[in-house]
């Protein structure tokens, strides 16, 4: 008897450790796979603001959200190194939840003005943690970003086009100098006649004459045309007065920044340079983002759903899973649970078994009881229900105990294997009841059938 | 009147008649020995009466009612109503005490009493051993709590087989004792025993031998050793 409530005991234990683990498995494991980081993007065609974003995040549940690290991508120059690089804005605290695997040497930035480096940059421009690097934001075409009121700001960089010989197009690019006069000037004339026109882009003596001269100008009243050019003269005037009048350019800005830590991914993030939100909006003017990536803890379903979610509810924003991961988690969380499934339905059959045996050897051991009980008047559906009630409280007894003690048994399988402890689920006690009871019903079948079959004339025959 | 009638009743098993056109009839009240030596057909006849087996050919009527046509769930009833019985190897439950033993013939039969069952023990001078688990009673207690179970359900007949078989002289003078009691209060009795001492006990003996009935013995005493008994069993009773 003894034997028979251990078996169901320890059945129970396994099936209730091992079903606590299948239900914590998909938890554990998407914390886990949470690791190899973001399973959704947020994406916008024209630049995200944050309330937007904001807007986003509501569709999906606080609980299940790991982290979302908003970026900004642009382009800057180390002017020093005459160096350009891939600067990205965003959110430290969001990194470190939604890319765990980021490996940093020093520390992440705190303060403003901070910056983390990637490994490739440090390497190639030779910085270490500590250092310190100035870098330049040019609003060049790309960057179009900006109020045209800071238009003729001290230190802008303005760019324009005219139309010059035969069709062919004239580009200027001209820095203003603090009293908004210019300072340099560089003249794209590819498309003209190389020997004629051509040589507005290479004649010292005609572009030396732009500088310091306050934009409009007027050609032959301000500058000399270049001889035998007027046409092109005359667009990379035009040009520079469409670059005064039209251009929303905003000034370049310059700013020094401390290097906190060099990052090192393995990734393309290693020829990135990592600032604060707040760092790139004081640098460009604006704090629009251009991508959030998502580290959500739920399953391949659950991610579409909230997807859909984003995509309708949140006006120009719409967001998409990274397939990738998403795969591979519910391939993997699918074979761990089936292998889970498989062990559990052993296991089961293994108690039934167990049950059974023990079952039987306690019919045979009874025989002349239960020979005596049927000579006294007990009928066969009572003998019946005598075991089977007996079956069923063992398997009551079992089923309990196996509850708890397949907890602790998944706690510290979940502690050893995951790292990490598990919610204790209180449907886990009455389903491992019924469920032990339920199979300690079936295990009886057979012995009561035996028990039901003794003769009860044996009790009147000698030893 | 009669209780019990068996009427050409054969037990066939194979080439082997274990009973061989038996003709048996006890009356109500009356207290019958079957004796027989092994292989008379004792066993088979004992099982018959109790409900435990049917015969081949041949009726067996039991209160009336022909027991060989009936099905085995039915004789189920018939056993529990009708018939107590007392074996020789006691067959007490061994993890239950001796009222709960008795009380174990109560739950099949109707529910259980402990008050009627503690009664029932004092009939056979147990009251007081009432809560001792079967370990820790004499054979001669046991048997004795075996005959209070027989009892407890107010049985038309007690089918006693081999009852003082386990036991020694004093004890089975005590089981006698409440045969002889049990016979005074009207209830039939049948005894399948080898004791002769057993047997001279009844009022009548049944001598099987070879599945048929050898001889059937009337005890011309039997009044006396009634009156006897009594009178010993009286202030025992007081006690």
């Amino acid at each position: 008897m003894l034997i028979a409530l251990l078996s169901i005991g320890i059945g129970a234990t396994i099936l209730a450790g091992l079903v606590t683990i299948y239900v914590d498995v998909p938890r554990q494991m998407g914390a886990q796979f949470r690791s190899f980081g973001a399973n959704m993007l947020i994406l916008s065609d024209d630049g995200m603001a944050k309330d937007q974003m904001d807007k986003a995040l509501e569709s999906i549940p606080a609980d299940q959200l790991v982290g979302a690290a908003p970026y900004r991508y642009i382009r800057v120059d180390m002017t020093t190194r005459q160096q350009s690089f891939t600067a990205a804005g965003t959110d430290f605290d969001q990194i470190t939840k939604t890319s765990p695997y980021f490996s940093v040497e020093g520390r992440y930035p705190e303060k403003s003005r901070e910056v983390l480096v990637g490994k490739e940059i440090a390497e190639t421009i030779g910085i270490r943690a500590g250092s310190s690097m100035e870098l330049t934001w040019q609003p060049t075409a790309g960057n179009t970003e900006g109020d045209p009121s800071e238009d003729r700001q001290p230190g802008a960089v303005l760019t324009g086009s005219a139309e010059g010989w035969s069709g062919g197009t004239v580009y200027v690019t001209v820095k203003l100098d603090d009293s908004a006069k210019i300072a340099s000037l560089t003249i794209d004339a590819g498309t003209q006649t190389p020997e004629i026109g051509g040589l507005a882009q290479t004649d010292e003596a005609f572009t030396r004459q732009f500088i310091g001269k306050d934009l409009p100008l007027k050609l032959e009243e301000d500058v000399d045309a270049l001889s035998g050019a007027t046409v092109t003269s005359t667009a990379v005037v035009e040009a520079l007065n469409t670059a005064h009048n039209t251009q929303s350019a905003v000034a370049a800005k310059t700013i020094k920044y401390t290097v906190t830590g060099i990052l090192t991914t393995g990734g393309e993030e290693e020829s990135y340079v990592f600032m604060n939100l707040e760092d790139m909006a004081a640098l460009t003017g604006n704090d629009a983002v251009d991508v959030v990536e998502l580290s959500v803890s739920a399953s391949a379903e659950e991610l579409e759903t909230y997807a859909e979610q984003i995509t309708e509810n949140a006006d120009g924003v719409r967001a998409r899973l990274v397939k990738r991961v998403t795969r591979s988690e519910t391939a993997v969380l699918g074979k761990l649970q089936s292998l889970v499934f498989l062990v559990t339905a052993v296991v089961l059959i293994l108690t039934m078994i167990c049950v059974s045996t023990t079952m039987m050897a306690v019919v045979s051991e009874r025989r002349r009881e239960i020979g005596l009980r049927k000579a006294l008047g007990a009928s066969d559906r009572s003998i019946r229900t005598e075991f089977l009630g007996e079956g069923m409280f063992l398997g009551l007894l079992g089923g309990v105990l196996g509850a708890i003690l397949g907890f602790v048994f998944a706690q510290v399988v979940s502690v050893n294997v995951f790292g990490s402890s598990i919610t204790f689920q209180p449907l886990l006690i009455p389903a491992a009841v019924i469920v032990s009871m339920g199979v300690a019903a079936l295990s009886c079948l057979q012995p009561i059938k035996r028990a039901v079959a003794i003769d009860p004339a044996i009790v009147l025959k000698d030893e | 009147m009669s209780l019990l009638e068996l009427k050409n009743v054969s037990k066939i098993y194979g080439d082997l008649k274990a009973l061989d056109n038996v003709n048996v009839h006890v009356d109500k009240g009356e207290w019958v020995a079957i004796m027989g030596p092994s292989g008379s057909g004792k066993s088979t006849m004992m099982n018959i009466i109790g409900c435990m087996d049917k015969p081949t050919l041949g009726e067996v009527l039991l209160d009336g009612v022909d027991i060989a046509k009936e099905s085995s769930k039915k004789l189920t009833d018939i056993r529990r109503d009708k018939i107590g019985l007392i074996f020789q190897q006691f067959h007490m439950v061994n993890y239950l005490t001796a009222v709960e033993n008795v009380m174990v013939s109560q739950y099949y039969h109707s529910m259980p009493d402990e008050q009627e069952a503690l009664e029932a023990l004092g009939r056979v001078g147990l009251r007081e051993r009432a809560h001792h688990l079967p370990s820790q009673l004499s054979g001669g207690e046991q048997q004795r709590v075996c005959v209070a179970r027989a009892l407890i359900n107010h049985p038309e007949l007690i089918l006693a087989d081999e009852p003082t078989g386990n036991l020694d002289e004093a004890n089975e003078n005590i089981v006698l004792d409440l045969f002889a009691q049990l016979h005074a209060e009207g209830t039939t009795l049948i005894v399948v025993t080898h004791d002769p001492e057993v047997a001279d006990a009844a009022q009548r003996t049944i001598v099987l031998e070879h599945g048929k009935v050898a001889r059937e013995v009337i005890n011309e005493h039997f009044d006396e050793q009634q009156k006897d008994w009594l009178a010993r069993l009286k202030p025992e009773n007081k006690r």
